[in-house]
């Protein structure tokens, strides 16, 4: 595990108020969720009461509930309410610790453990989208320079890099699910060189492509 | 006032697709349960004689008997639905869905049969086959999101989105998660949203 260090795990605009959905990084499952005042989170994907897991679970104003038996954590992680127990207050030790959350650049950063480093910091960014890959993220990385596009680190960030192509230049945070599973999350940093759904499109397309010559080599 | 009779197995995605269409068009039916896990009722006297496949859902409507899940879903939609329901804008996308429904699919329903009732079936195999159906969809549902398009057929949802979805909201319980899936998880939600949208055992109710 990368411990503390920022990675790419999802592109805000695909995680709305209210929703929650389940991140693998490196085989380790997260809860990432967004209260329905905008503020995103990544918790262990594992309730603190039975071990279900969080992402299974629903938000409920800027709490996330439980399936199994409804308890609500708070943004800060800390247990709010027991449904079996309504008149009960939580004690304070019953809380999912927090981890390091950023969104910039169209994307969700997250810091698994205590953040290394400061959050990064990019330009605001359109999503194009997350790509998923039957492939090592070494590898998906690799292809984008045979492929003859232009590219560079992107600072302040692990294995995410700026590409230059067609006139935009897009943002790409990687994401290692498994050995031979990652995600490229792709974000076309503003201003783009035209209107911005056909520039959006262009490049999701082309994301496709990629993938398809990726997973052809295995 | 209509006369549905519905033959259903509550725990079955393709007897839910139904159940979900009827909800949705705010229709009442007649439910007759049939035992098809462990009982194999679809398979005998007198199922097998009301749809000779041996599978249900199976819907009677008067004399008319009408079998399997995409058909029922358009003739409930042609015969029932309205202007909204009836006639899709898109319609080759529209039908073209239904195909992918019922061509791609069914390999969803069985890993899940396999995984969670003990059918016959190379789990690995199938759930491979259905994460591809998945991934398929996901593709799709992206490139319709650039379109302003909310709804596998488009900016209203349709009998495509009742035949799809029960597959993606129960693919955790033959191994597939929803992680890789975001257009396919803002989908759901929008889709859970409807009214008369109702779940089945597997699929969470918030409430």
């Amino acid at each position: 595990m990368s411990e503390g260090v920022w990675t790419a795990v999802g592109l805000s605009s695909d995680l709305e108020p209210g929703a929650v959905a389940g991140v693998i990084v490196e085989g380790r499952e997260w809860a990432l969720w967004r209260g329905v005042s905008g503020k995103a989170q990544i918790w262990e994907d594992r309730c603190p009461h039975r071990g279900m897991r969080l992402s299974f679970g629903f938000v409920r104003g800027d709490r996330l509930g439980c399936l199994y038996h409804g308890w609500q954590y708070d943004e800060t992680g800390q247990c709010r309410y027991i449904p079996a127990h309504p008149e009960l207050e939580p004690p304070a030790s019953i809380r999912v610790p927090a981890q390091g959350i950023a969104e910039c650049g169209g994307i969700i950063w997250a810091a698994l453990g205590a953040p290394a480093a400061a959050a990064p910091q990019y330009a605001d960014g359109l999503p194009v989208r997350s790509l998923y890959l039957d492939a090592a993220l070494a590898d998906a990385l690799k292809i984008l320079p045979e492929m003859g596009e232009k590219i560079s680190n992107a600072p302040g960030a692990a294995q995410a890099v700026i590409v230059e192509r067609e006139g935009d230049t897009l943002l790409i945070g990687g994401q290692v699910v498994a050995e031979r599973r990652s995600a490229l999350h792709i974000a076309l940093l503003t201003p783009p060189s035209g209107p911005p759904q056909e520039r959006r499109k262009l490049h999701a397309q082309w994301a496709a492509r990629l993938r398809l010559g990726l997973e052809a080599r295995r | 006032m209509s006369a549905l009779t519905l033959y259903n197995f509550d725990l079955d995605e393709n007897c839910y697709r139904v159940r979900l269409l009827l909800s949705m068009l705010s229709l009442e039916a007649k439910v007759v349960a049939v035992d098809m896990i462990p009982g194999g009722e679809h398979l005998k006297t007198p199922l097998i004689e009301l749809n000779p496949l041996g599978d249900i859902p199976v819907l009677t409507d008067g004399e008319l008997v009408v079998s399997g899940p995409v058909a029922i879903l358009a003739y409930l939609a042609r015969r029932y639905g309205g202007d909204a329901w009836a006639t899709p804008p898109l319609y080759a996308r529209h039908v073209s869905w239904l195909e992918f429904a019922a061509s791609a699919l069914p390999a969803a329903r069985q890993a899940r049969l396999v995984s969670v009732f003990g059918g016959r079936g190379d789990l690995a195999e199938l759930a491979a086959l259905g994460r591809r159906a998945l991934r398929f969809m996901e593709d799709r549902m992206t490139e319709y999101g650039f379109e302003g398009e909310e709804y596998f057929a488009g900016e209203r949802t349709g009998i495509a989105d009742v035949a799809l979805f029960p597959a993606f909201a129960l693919s955790r319980d033959w191994g597939v998660g929803h992680e890789e899936f975001p257009a396919l998880r803002r989908w759901s939600r929008r889709f859970r949203a409807l009214p008369g949208f109702r779940t089945m055992p597997g699929i969470p109710d918030y409430g």
